[in-house]
C-alpha cells in the first residue's frame, strides 16, 4: 500500500482527486485528536445518546450524508468519500483500533495507568475509536448511495451488504445506550417486580415473576483418580476419564476401574448408598479398583452434593478413585409472569429459549451454584432492546448479501474502472508477469500507459 | 469417553491422502494411474467423512465443541475444497498443498488425543451451534486456501530463481504449468474467487454468531476477545477486497493483505486462547 505523503502517481497531497496519501493523513489526524481528547477529558459515556437523541443523531447523520452526495458532490471529501481509497484507509484505522483491542484486556482492572489514561481498556466507549467509526461510517454510507442513485439491478448485492453494513453498525452503536439489562433474584412462591440494573440500581418492572420451581438435568459424572493426600486430580488422565454408568469400566493411572452400581440420585445409610428421590440427594456408584499388583478394593464413590461430603475410595497410599461432580445438562425456570396490561401466564425460561412478554425478553441467567440442583435461587435477567428490529434488518440484508457474492461472484466494476481497462489480465511475458507488474510501473514507460494511477478516478 | 476408536480412521485418510497426492505427482499422462489417484484422494475425504459421522453419532451431540473436534471438520474440509478447486479451476498445486495442510492438522489431532465427552454446556446446545461451527469451518479451509495461493505467490515473486530450479525436483514448488509443461502465467483471479466464497461464508458465520448470542446471552455483539479477533479477521479480507476491486493490477500488496489475514485468523481460531486479553471469554475452549 501506498503511505507516502505524496500518492503514487506524484500527485502532491490535497490536490484532486485525493487518494491513499489524504486517507492515511485523515487517520492521522483522527487518531491525534482522539488520543489528545481522550488524555484531557477522559473517555466517553454511551448512556448520554439515549432516546430520542440517539435518533435524532441517527436521522441526522444519514441525512446530511443524502444531502451531501445530492447537492454537494462537487466537493472533494464527497467524492473522495465514496471510492475505494477512504473505504480501505478507514477500514485500516479500525482495524488498527480493534488490533489495540484485541490485545488488551477490556474492563478496569489489571492494566498498567498508560493504557487506562489512553483509554484502550475501554476501546468501544474511547474517542479515537468513535473518531474511526465516524469515518468509517461516512465512507460507507457514501459508497452506499453511490451505488443507489440512480438505481441499477446489477448493484443489489452491493447495496445489501453496503446498506445492511450502515444500518447495523448505525443502529447498533446509537442503540447501546437504550439496552437495559435488568436481573431479577426468584426465590420460590415469592413474587417479584422490582429488579436490579447494570449500575447496580433497583427498577420496578413491568413485569412480575413468581417462581414455582428452579429444574436442573445433570450428565452423568466422570470417574476420575485423585492423589490420596490432596485430593487433586492427577496429571494426564483426562484422556482416560469415563462416563460413570451401570457396567462402565476403564482403566485409569494404571487402575482397572469398574462400576458395579451407579444411583443418579442416592444417600448414605451405613456406609452403603441408597436411591432415594429426597432433597441433597446425590449421585453414588459402587466400584471396584484392581492396581497394577493385582489387588482388588470394591467401595462407594460418591461426588457430594450441599447436603453430603464427597466420597473416594482409597486405593493405596498415593491413589484414590473418585466421581467428578456432574456438569449440568439443561437448566430451567417454571414462573408465572403478571404484565402490567393484565395478562397472567406460566411458562418455562431455559438457557437458549428466553420468553418474550411486555416487550421485555426473559433470559434464564444463574443460579445459586453451591446448591447447583437444589438452589432455592434463580436468577432471570430481563432486557429490552428497542433497537433490536432496525439492527436485524440490517443483519438480514447482509446475510442476503453474502448469500449474493457466494453465489454471484463480486460485484461489477464501477464504470471509471471498466472503461479504463483496469480489469485484470493476463501477460504474455511469462509466468511472474501478474508479480512484477508494481516494479515495472516505474521502469517500463509502455506499461505506465496502461497502469492505474489517480486519473482514472476522475471519471466519477 | 467413547467407545469408537479414532486412530485406525484418522491414519486411513492421512494414508489415502499421501497415496493419491503420489499417483497425482507420478501419473504423467497414463490415464489408469491418474484416474487411481482420484479415487484414492476421495476415498480419503469419505473415510474421515464416514468417522466424523460415527463420532457424532457416537457422542450423541455435534463434534464441534472442543479445538480438537474443529480441527477435525477443517482436515476434512480443505482436502475437499482443494479437490474442487482443482477439479473447477485446474491448479493442480493446490490439492497438494490442501492435502498435506489436512494432513498436518489430522496428525496434530492424532499426537494429541483430545478429550471426548458426551457433556455439552446449556448455552452450546441451541439449533444455531451447527450452522455457525460448520459455517465458520468452512470458511476458515477456503480461507486457508487462499492463504496457500498468496504464500505461493510470494515466493514466486520473491524467489523466483530459486522457485524455477527447485520445481524441477518438485514440480508443486514452481509455476502452475500446463499439458505440454509450458508456463500458465500467474493470476490473481483464484485467490478472488476463494476469498469471495470464504468472506461469504465467514460473514454467515459471523451473523449466525451474532443471531445465536441473542437467543442465548441475551446481546448478539458483545466485544468479547473471540468477537474481536472474528471481526478483526473479517475485516482484513473486507480490506482485501477493496484494495483488489480498486487495484486490480496490483498484485503484492494484495498477496500481503491476504497472508496477513490468515495470521489474524488463526489467532481468531486458536490463538485467542492463550491471548492474556481473553482471560474472561465465553469462547475459551480446552482440547
Amino acid at each position: 500500500m501506498n503511505s507516502a505523503p505524496t500518492s503514487g502517481s506524484g500527485k502532491p497531497i490535497w490536490v484532486k482527486p485525493w487518494g491513499y496519501a489524504e486517507g492515511w493523513f485523515i487517520c492521522l489526524a483522527l487518531l491525534i485528536t482522539g488520543f489528545s481528547l481522550q488524555l484531557t477529558i477522559g473517555g466517553l459515556d454511551p448512556q448520554t445518546l439515549s432516546w430520542p437523541l440517539n435518533a435524532y443523531l441517527g436521522g441526522g447523520i444519514t441525512l446530511l450524508l443524502v444531502v451531501l452526495w445530492s447537492f454537494a458532490r462537487n466537493l472533494e471529501i464527497v467524492r473522495w468519500l465514496a471510492r475505494a481509497p477512504a473505504a480501505i484507509t478507514s477500514i485500516a484505522l479500525i482495524t488498527f483500533l480493534v488490533l489495540l483491542m484485541g490485545f488488551t484486556l477490556q474492563g478496569s482492572q489489571g492494566n498498567p495507568v498508560w493504557v487506562q489514561k489512553l483509554g484502550l481498556n475501554h476501546m468501544t466507549r474511547s474517542w479515537p475509536f468513535l473518531f474511526g467509526i465516524a469515518f468509517f461510517t461516512a465512507s460507507l454510507g457514501m459508497a452506499t448511495l453511490k451505488r443507489l442513485l440512480p438505481f441499477r439491478g446489477r448493484n443489489i448485492g452491493f447495496f445489501l451488504n453496503h446498506a445492511g453494513l450502515y444500518i447495523a453498525l448505525l443502529a447498533g452503536i446509537l442503540g447501546a445506550a437504550d439496552l437495559q439489562r435488568i436481573t431479577m433474584d426468584l426465590r420460590p412462591g415469592e413474587v417479584v417486580w422490582v429488579g436490579t440494573d447494570q449500575r447496580g440500581q433497583l427498577r420496578e418492572l413491568p413485569v412480575a415473576l413468581q417462581l414455582y420451581s428452579f429444574n436442573m438435568e445433570e450428565f452423568n459424572p466422570k470417574m476420575t483418580v485423585v492423589t490420596s493426600d490432596s485430593a487433586r486430580m492427577v496429571d494426564g488422565i483426562e484422556t482416560q476419564m469415563f462416563e460413570i454408568t451401570k457396567g462402565a469400566r476403564g482403566t485409569i493411572a494404571g487402575l482397572d476401574i469398574e462400576v458395579l452400581e451407579y444411583y443418579p440420585l442416592a444417600m448414605a445409610f451405613d456406609g452403603r448408598y441408597e436411591p432415594v428421590n429426597e432433597h441433597g440427594a446425590a449421585p453414588a456408584a459402587l466400584v471396584r479398583a484392581r492396581s497394577g499388583q493385582g489387588r482388588s478394593i470394591e467401595g462407594w464413590i460418591s461426588s457430594g452434593s450441599f447436603m453430603l461430603t464427597h466420597m473416594f475410595l482409597p486405593i493405596d497410599s498415593t491413589y484414590a478413585v473418585a466421581m467428578t461432580i456432574p456438569g449440568s445438562a439443561s437448566y430451567s425456570s417454571d414462573v408465572a409472569v403478571y404484565t402490567a396490561s393484565g395478562d397472567v401466564f406460566d411458562t418455562r425460561i431455559e438457557v437458549n429459549k428466553p420468553v418474550s412478554a411486555e416487550g421485555w425478553k426473559l433470559y434464564q441467567y444463574s443460579y445459586d451454584q453451591r446448591f447447583g440442583r437444589y438452589s432455592q435461587l434463580s436468577v432471570i435477567e430481563l432486557i429490552r432492546d428497542p433497537w433490536l428490529p432496525v439492527v436485524y434488518t440490517g443483519i438480514f440484508m447482509l446475510l442476503l448479501g453474502s448469500v449474493y457474492l457466494m453465489f454471484l461472484g463480486k460485484a461489477p466494476l464501477p464504470a471509471e474502472d471498466t472503461e479504463t481497462g483496469q480489469e485484470a489480465q493476463v501477460h504474455d511475458e511469462g509466468a511472474f508477469a501478474m508479480l512484477v507488474e508494481e516494479d515495472a510501473v516505474s521502469t517500463n514507460p509502455q506499461k505506465k500507459a496502461v497502469t492505474p494511477t489517480y486519473e482514472s478516478e476522475l471519471v466519477s | 469417553m467413547m467407545n469408537l476408536d479414532p486412530t485406525p480412521y484418522k491414519a486411513l485418510a492421512i494414508g489415502m491422502w499421501a497415496l493419491g497426492m503420489f499417483l497425482f505427482l507420478s501419473a504423467g499422462k497414463r490415464r489408469t494411474v491418474t484416474l487411481l489417484a482420484h479415487a484414492t484422494f476421495l476415498s480419503g475425504i469419505l473415510v474421515l467423512a464416514g468417522f466424523t459421522w460415527m463420532l457424532w453419532m457416537d457422542l450423541g451431540r455435534p463434534p464441534m465443541r472442543t479445538l480438537g473436534e474443529t480441527r477435525l471438520w477443517y482436515a476434512l474440509f480443505l482436502p475437499a475444497i482443494g479437490y474442487t478447486t482443482y477439479i473447477r479451476w485446474n491448479y493442480k498445486w493446490i490439492l497438494h498443498y490442501s492435502g498435506v495442510m489436512a494432513i498436518v492438522f489430522l496428525m496434530i489431532n492424532l499426537m494429541r488425543p483430545g478429550v471426548y465427552d458426551r457433556d455439552l454446556m446449556p448455552a452450546l446446545q441451541s439449533i444455531w451451534f451447527v450452522p455457525h461451527v460448520i459455517v465458520y469451518m468452512f470458511a476458515y479451509a477456503v480461507l486457508a486456501v487462499s492463504a496457500i495461493v498468496a504464500v505461493k505467490g510470494l515466493w514466486l515473486y520473491y524467489f523466483e530463481k530459486q522457485a524455477l530450479s527447485l520445481s524441477r525436483f518438485l514440480p508443486v514448488l514452481g509455476p502452475e504449468t500446463d499439458a505440454d509443461g509450458k508456463v500458465v502465467p500467474w493470476s490473481m483471479q483464484l485467490a478472488d474467487n476463494l476469498v469471495y466464497i470464504g468472506l461469504g461464508f465467514l460473514t454467515l458465520g459471523l451473523l449466525f454468531g451474532a443471531l445465536w448470542g441473542k437467543e442465548a446471552w441475551g446481546h448478539y455483539w458483545m466485544w468479547d476477545p473471540k468477537e474481536t479477533w472474528a471481526f478483526l479477521t473479517w475485516i482484513m479480507y473486507l480490506a482485501y477486497v477493496h484494495y483488489r476491486h480498486h487495484r486490480p493490477r496490483q498484485v503484492v500488496g494484495p498477496l500481503w493483505v491476504l497472508s496477513m489475514a490468515f495470521i489474524v485468523l488463526m489467532i481468531c481460531w486458536f490463538g485467542v486462547n492463550y491471548l492474556p486479553s481473553a482471560a474472561n471469554s465465553v469462547h475459551t475452549y480446552t482440547g
